[in-house]
C-alpha cells in the first residue's frame, strides 16, 4: 500500500494498513481503537490522521472496488466506519477560535460520494471557519436559493465522478446569479486535470486536498493562520 | 437458471422469461456487442454493434475494461459492474470467460432493493454524522463558552480579592479611626473632669469672697475677684459643652421626651436670655408663638440648641436685630434663629458646624465662644430626629433653622406600642424599661420569640399592669431614670401571687448605673451645684429626716467646700476623710444623707456602699455619689442572687436575650414550654412558638 502524499510517517503509512484491514473486515471497533489508540494516542494529530489515514484508505478502498477486490457493500461499509472515525477525531480536535468566515459546503447535485466533501468540510470547520454542511446530491437550484440570503462569504463544491461535472456546469451560473460576488472554491477527484473547465465556470479556488483547501480559502478570504 | 444450463429444462414461459435478471452477452476482441440474448436487450437496451461499455453507469467504464482484460486470459466469476438497468445505475454481478478472440458473459442484476437500502443506509448515516457535527461543535462551543466564563470568574475572583483586601484595609483604618476617636472622647471626657474640680474650687472660693462670707472684700478686689469668677465661668462653660457633645458623639445622651406648649418654652427662652442682648442696637425679637403648639421632645436639649443658636447670633452681630421663631410647619417643627449680622460666607457653611471650627475676621476674634456650641447644636438637632441648617449671605445676616418632628419619633413608637391591645396567641413580658429604644429592641427579639412586651416606664405603671395581667415574665432594668427597682423586685418577691413570675433584672455596665444598682440615690458630677445640694437636702428634710450630712471625701478641698455652703443653712456636715471613717461615722451619726466620693484612697465606693446597705441602720440613710473622674470598669454583678437572669445591655444580642428568657420561663415552668406537656418540652434551642400540631 502506497501513500501519494511523502508527508505521511511511516508509522502513519503502517496504521493505515492496518486501518484498511480492520475496515475491510468490517471491525468498526478495531479500526476506532487504531485511529484514536494508536493515532492519537501517540501524539498524531487530527489532521495528520484525516490526511495519511482516513483520507488514503477510503482512496484505496476506491481502487480495491475498481479491481473488483472488494463489493460495492464492503466499499460502504468501509465508508461507514471511516465516518465514524471522522467524527470521533472531529470530537477530539483542540478547540480553535471561530474567523468569523461563514462556507456552506455541499455535494453537486447527483453527487452521493459524500466521503471527501465530509473531509474537506471538517478540515474547515477545525480551522475556525463557521462552516454549514449541507451534504450529499444537494438540488441546484435549492442551493442557489440558499445562498442568495445567506451572508455566506465561501461555497464549496464537492464532484467525486466525472460524469457529475455536468451538475458542476449547471450549478455554477446558478449560483452566480444569485450571488454574483460569491467565492466558489471546487474539488474532489472529479475535478482533478479539469483546470480549464473550472477556470470557464469562474471557479475562485480548487485544492485537490482539504488543506490545500483550507490554506486558499484563509487566502481568498483574508484569514489569518490560526 | 435458464432453460439451456440444464438438460431437460422444461421451456420457459415468455412471461417468466420477462421477469428475468440473468443475461447473456458475446463481445468481440475489440469490446463491441456480437449476441445479446431477449434479457440484455430488454434490460440493459443491448444491441449487436454496440460497445458494450455504453451500458456502464458513466465513470466505471474503466472498470468495465478491465472485466474484459481479465475475460480474455481466463475465467472470471463475480466482477460487480455498474450497469445502467431499465435507465436506473445497478450493481451487476458479471462472470466471463474467453471465446475466441472475445469474451462470452454471464450477468445478473442485483435486485434494486439492495442497492436502494444500501443508499438509504448512506443517507441515513450521514445524516447521524451531520447530527454529530452540530451536537459536537455545540459541546465544543459551550466548553468554550465555560472556558471564558472560567476566565471571567478567574477574573473577578482576582478583583474581588482585590476588594476584599481593600475592604479589610478599611476596615483597619476604620478601626484606628474609631480608636482614636474613642481616645480622643475618653480624653476630652478625662481632662474636662479633671478641670471640674480645680474649677469647682476656683468657683465655689470666688462666690464667698465675693459674698463677703469672711470679711468684705474693697471695690478693687472685689472687681478683680469677678474677674476670676467670670473667667472660671468661661472655662466652666467650654468644660460643659465638651461633655455633651462628647457625651452626644459617644451616644451616652440619654433622651428625656415630655409634653411642653412652644409658648412655654419660649417664654421661659426669652426671660433667660435676655441678659445675654447686652448691645444697644441689637434687639433680641421673639416671634409669637401658635399657642396651641404643643410638643413632645426632649425640652431640655430643644433649649439648649436654642440657647446655643441665639447666643452664637448674639455675637456676631453688631446692630439690627436677632430674631427668633417657633412654628409648625407639617408634622415638624421649625426652630429658626435669624440675624443681620456678619454672615458666614458659603464655603464656610461645613466648618462651622465643625468642633472648634471657626472662622478667622476681627469680630470673630473679639468674641470669644468655645467653638463648639454650633456642632453641639446640630448633634442635639439630630438627637431629636431633625437637621440643623444655616442660610447666610456675608455681610447681612444669617438663618439657623433646626427642623424636627413636634412628636419625637421614639414618643410615637412607643405610645403605639403602649395603645396596643394583648395578643391573646401570644405571652406577654412584662418589660419595666425607662429608655424607650431598648424596649423596642425587646419587642423585636421577643417578637420573634413569639411574645410580647407589655411595657412599663416605671415601676408605678408596672404595678399597675400588675393589676390587670399575669405576664409570663418580667424583665426588669434595675436603674430606672429616677428610681431604682430593688424595692419593686423584692415586692414581687414577697407577693404570693407574683413571687413565681420569673423576673429578669437588666443592668447597664456603665459606673453610674452600677452604683445605682448597689444603692446610690443619686450620682451627681463634680463640682456639686450648690442650689442641687440644698433642693436635695429640703427634699430628704419633707421624708422627716434630721439634718446632718455625713460628706466622705479624701478631698479635703471638697469637703471644706460643701461645708461652707452649708454654713449657714440648718445642716450639720459631719467629714469623714476615708472610707472606713465614713462607714463608722454613718453608724455612729445616723446622718440623714450621704455624699459619697467615688474614688477613696482606702477602698470603693462600692464596698462603702456594700457595708452601708449590709447594715441595717444605715440601709435606709440615701447615699449620693459624687465624682470627678471617669471611672474603670470593673466587677461583676452583684445582683444575680437575687433575680432569675442578669443581662447585661452592652452584651444585649438577639440570642442571648431570647435564650436567657427561654431557659428562665422552662426553669419557671412557665411560658410557651408550660402549655405543652412535660417532657414535650423542646430542647432550650427550640423557639418557644413552635408547638407540635396534634
Amino acid at each position: 500500500v502506497d501513500c501519494s502524499a511523502p508527508a505521511c510517517a511511516e508509522e502513519l503509512v503502517a496504521l493505515r494498513g492496518a486501518y484498511l484491514d480492520a475496515q475491510l473486515r468490517g471491525e468498526r471497533r478495531e479500526a476506532l481503537a487504531l485511529i484514536v489508540e494508536r493515532g492519537l494516542g501517540r501524539g498524531f494529530g487530527v489532521d495528520e490522521l484525516r490526511r495519511c489515514v482516513l483520507a488514503e484508505a477510503q482512496r484505496e478502498v476506491g481502487q480495491l472496488w475498481q479491481q473488483n477486490a472488494i463489493s460495492v457493500a464492503q466499499e460502504h461499509l468501509a465508508t461507514a466506519i471511516s465516518q465514524v472515525a471522522l467524527a470521533h477525531l472531529y470530537d477530539r480536535a483542540p478547540l480553535v477560535p471561530r474567523n468569523g468566515k461563514r462556507v456552506v459546503f455541499a455535494c453537486v447535485e447527483g453527487e452521493l460520494h459524500e466521503f471527501p466533501a465530509r473531509l474537506a468540510a471538517d478540515a474547515l470547520d477545525l480551522a475556525g471557519f463557521d462552516v454549514r454542511y449541507l451534504g450529499a446530491s444537494v438540488p441546484s437550484v435549492h442551493l442557489a436559493e440558499l445562498l442568495r440570503s445567506d451572508g455566506v462569504d465561501l461555497l464549496g463544491l464537492s464532484v467525486t465522478m466525472a460524469f457529475n461535472l455536468d451538475a458542476l456546469r449547471r450549478t455554477i451560473p446558478l449560483v452566480r446569479a444569485a450571488s454574483p460576488t460569491l467565492a466558489i472554491a471546487a474539488g474532489g477527484d472529479a475535478c482533478i486535470g479539469q483546470d480549464a473547465l473550472l477556470k470557464s465556470l469562474g471557479v475562485t479556488l480548487t485544492a485537490a486536498t482539504a488543506e490545500q483547501l483550507v490554506t486558499g480559502a484563509r487566502r481568498l478570504l483574508g484569514v489569518e493562520s490560526s | 437458471m435458464t432453460d439451456s444450463h440444464v438438460a431437460g429444462a422444461p421451456a420457459l414461459d415468455p412471461a417468466l422469461l420477462a421477469l428475468s435478471r440473468e443475461f447473456r452477452l458475446e463481445l468481440d476482441a475489440g469490446g463491441v456487442i456480437t449476441c445479446a440474448d431477449p434479457v440484455a436487450e430488454r434490460a440493459l437496451g443491448a444491441a449487436p454493434g454496440m460497445r458494450f461499455t455504453r451500458l456502464c453507469v458513466p465513470g466505471t467504464e474503466a472498470k468495465a475494461e478491465a472485466l474484459m482484460q481479465h475475460a480474455r486470459r481466463g475465467v472470471v466469476r463475480d466482477w460487480e459492474l455498474g450497469l445502467t438497468v431499465s435507465s436506473v445505475p445497478a450493481t451487476v454481478l458479471c462472470s466471463a470467460l474467453p471465446r475466441g478472440d472475445g469474451v462470452q458473459l454471464l450477468g445478473v442484476a442485483l435486485p434494486s432493493q439492495y442497492g436502494g437500502a444500501i443508499e438509504q443506509l448512506n443517507a441515513s448515516m450521514d445524516e447521524v454524522v451531520r447530527l454529530n457535527r452540530d451536537l459536537s461543535r455545540q459541546r465544543k462551543d459551550l466548553a468554550q463558552k465555560h472556558d471564558e466564563l472560567s476566565r471571567a470568574y478567574r477574573d473577578l475572583d482576582d478583583s474581588n480579592r482585590g476588594v476584599v483586601s481593600l475592604h479589610a484595609e478599611l476596615a483597619e483604618r476604620n478601626q484606628t479611626l474609631r480608636r482614636a476617636s474613642d481616645v480622643k472622647t475618653r480624653l476630652v471626657a478625662n481632662v474636662s473632669h479633671e478641670f471640674r474640680t480645680p474649677l469647682h474650687t476656683i468657683l465655689g472660693l470666688s462666690r464667698l469672697l465675693m459674698d463677703g462670707a469672711d470679711e468684705p472684700l474693697s471695690q478693687e478686689q472685689h472687681k478683680q475677684v469677678r474677674f476670676i469668677r467670670t473667667a472660671a465661668e468661661e472655662l466652666s462653660q467650654l468644660v460643659n459643652d465638651l461633655l455633651d457633645l462628647s457625651k452626644a458623639e459617644s451616644g451616652k445622651a440619654i433622651l428625656r421626651p415630655e409634653g411642653f406648649d412652644a409658648r412655654d418654652f419660649i417664654a421661659a427662652l426669652r426671660g433667660m436670655l435676655r441678659p445675654l442682648a447686652s448691645r444697644p442696637d441689637v434687639a433680641l425679637v421673639f416671634e409669637d408663638v401658635d399657642p396651641a403648639l404643643r410638643l413632645e421632645t426632649d425640652h431640655g436639649k430643644l433649649s439648649q440648641i436654642a440657647r446655643n443658636l441665639i447666643s452664637n447670633a448674639l455675637k456676631f452681630t453688631e446692630r439690627g436685630e436677632v430674631r427668633v421663631g417657633l412654628r409648625a410647619e407639617g408634622p415638624d417643627v421649625v426652630l429658626s434663629v435669624e440675624d443681620t449680622g456678619v454672615g458666614i460666607d458659603e464655603a464656610h457653611f461645613a466648618l462651622i458646624f465643625e468642633e472648634f471650627g471657626q472662622i478667622e475676621g476681627p469680630l470673630q476674634r473679639a468674641q470669644k465662644g468655645t467653638g463648639l456650641g454650633l456642632p453641639l447644636a446640630r448633634r442635639l438637632a439630630e438627637m431629636l430626629g431633625g437637621t440643623l441648617r444655616v442660610e447666610s449671605t456675608l455681610g447681612t445676616g444669617s438663618l439657623f433653622t433646626a427642623r424636627f418632628p413636634r412628636v419625637h419619633p421614639e414618643v410615637r413608637e412607643f405610645s403605639a406600642l403602649e395603645a396596643r391591645s394583648l395578643d391573646p396567641a401570644r405571652a406577654p413580658v412584662l418589660v419595666v424599661e425607662d429608655d424607650r429604644k431598648t424596649i423596642f429592641i425587646y419587642e423585636k427579639f421577643l417578637a420573634m420569640a413569639g411574645f410580647q412586651v407589655v411595657p412599663a416606664r416605671d415601676t408605678q405603671s408596672a404595678r399597675r399592669l400588675l393589676a390587670e395581667l399575669r405576664p409570663a415574665a418580667i424583665v426588669l432594668d434595675i436603674m430606672l431614670d429616677g428610681e431604682s427597682s430593688w424595692s419593686f423586685l423584692s415586692e414581687l418577691k414577697q407577693d404570693p401571687r407574683t413571687a413565681d413570675i420569673p423576673v429578669l433584672v437588666v443592668t447597664v455596665t456603665s459606673r453610674e448605673q452600677k452604683a445605682r444598682a448597689l444603692g446610690a440615690d443619686e450620682f451627681w458630677l463634680k463640682p456639686v451645684d450648690q442650689d442641687r445640694l440644698l433642693r436635695k437636702l429640703r427634699s430628704l428634710q419633707l421624708r422627716g429626716a434630721t439634718s446632718k450630712v455625713l460628706v466622705i471625701d479624701d478631698d479635703e478641698r471638697a469637703r471644706y467646700l460643701i461645708k461652707r455652703f452649708l454654713d449657714k443653712s440648718p445642716y450639720t456636715v459631719i467629714e469623714a476623710d476615708s472610707g472606713q471613717a465614713g462607714v463608722a461615722a454613718a453608724r455612729a451619726v445616723q446622718p440623714s444623707v450621704i455624699l459619697l466620693d467615688f474614688l477613696l484612697q482606702d477602698v470603693t465606693a462600692f464596698d462603702v456602699l456594700d457595708e452601708l446597705k449590709a447594715d441595717p441602720r444605715t440601709r435606709h440613710i440615701p447615699v449620693v455619689i459624687v465624682t470627678s473622674h471617669a471611672l474603670d470598669d470593673e466587677q461583676r454583678e452583684r445582683l444575680a442572687s437575687h433575680a432569675e437572669a442578669v443581662l447585661s445591655k452592652e452584651n444585649l444580642s438577639r440570642e442571648l436575650a431570647i435564650n436567657r428568657i427561654r431557659d428562665a420561663l422552662v426553669k419557671a415552668g412557665v411560658g410557651a414550654g408550660a402549655q405543652e406537656p412535660r417532657g414535650a418540652t423542646g430542647a432550650p434551642s427550640q423557639p418557644v412558638r413552635q408547638e407540635v400540631p396534634r
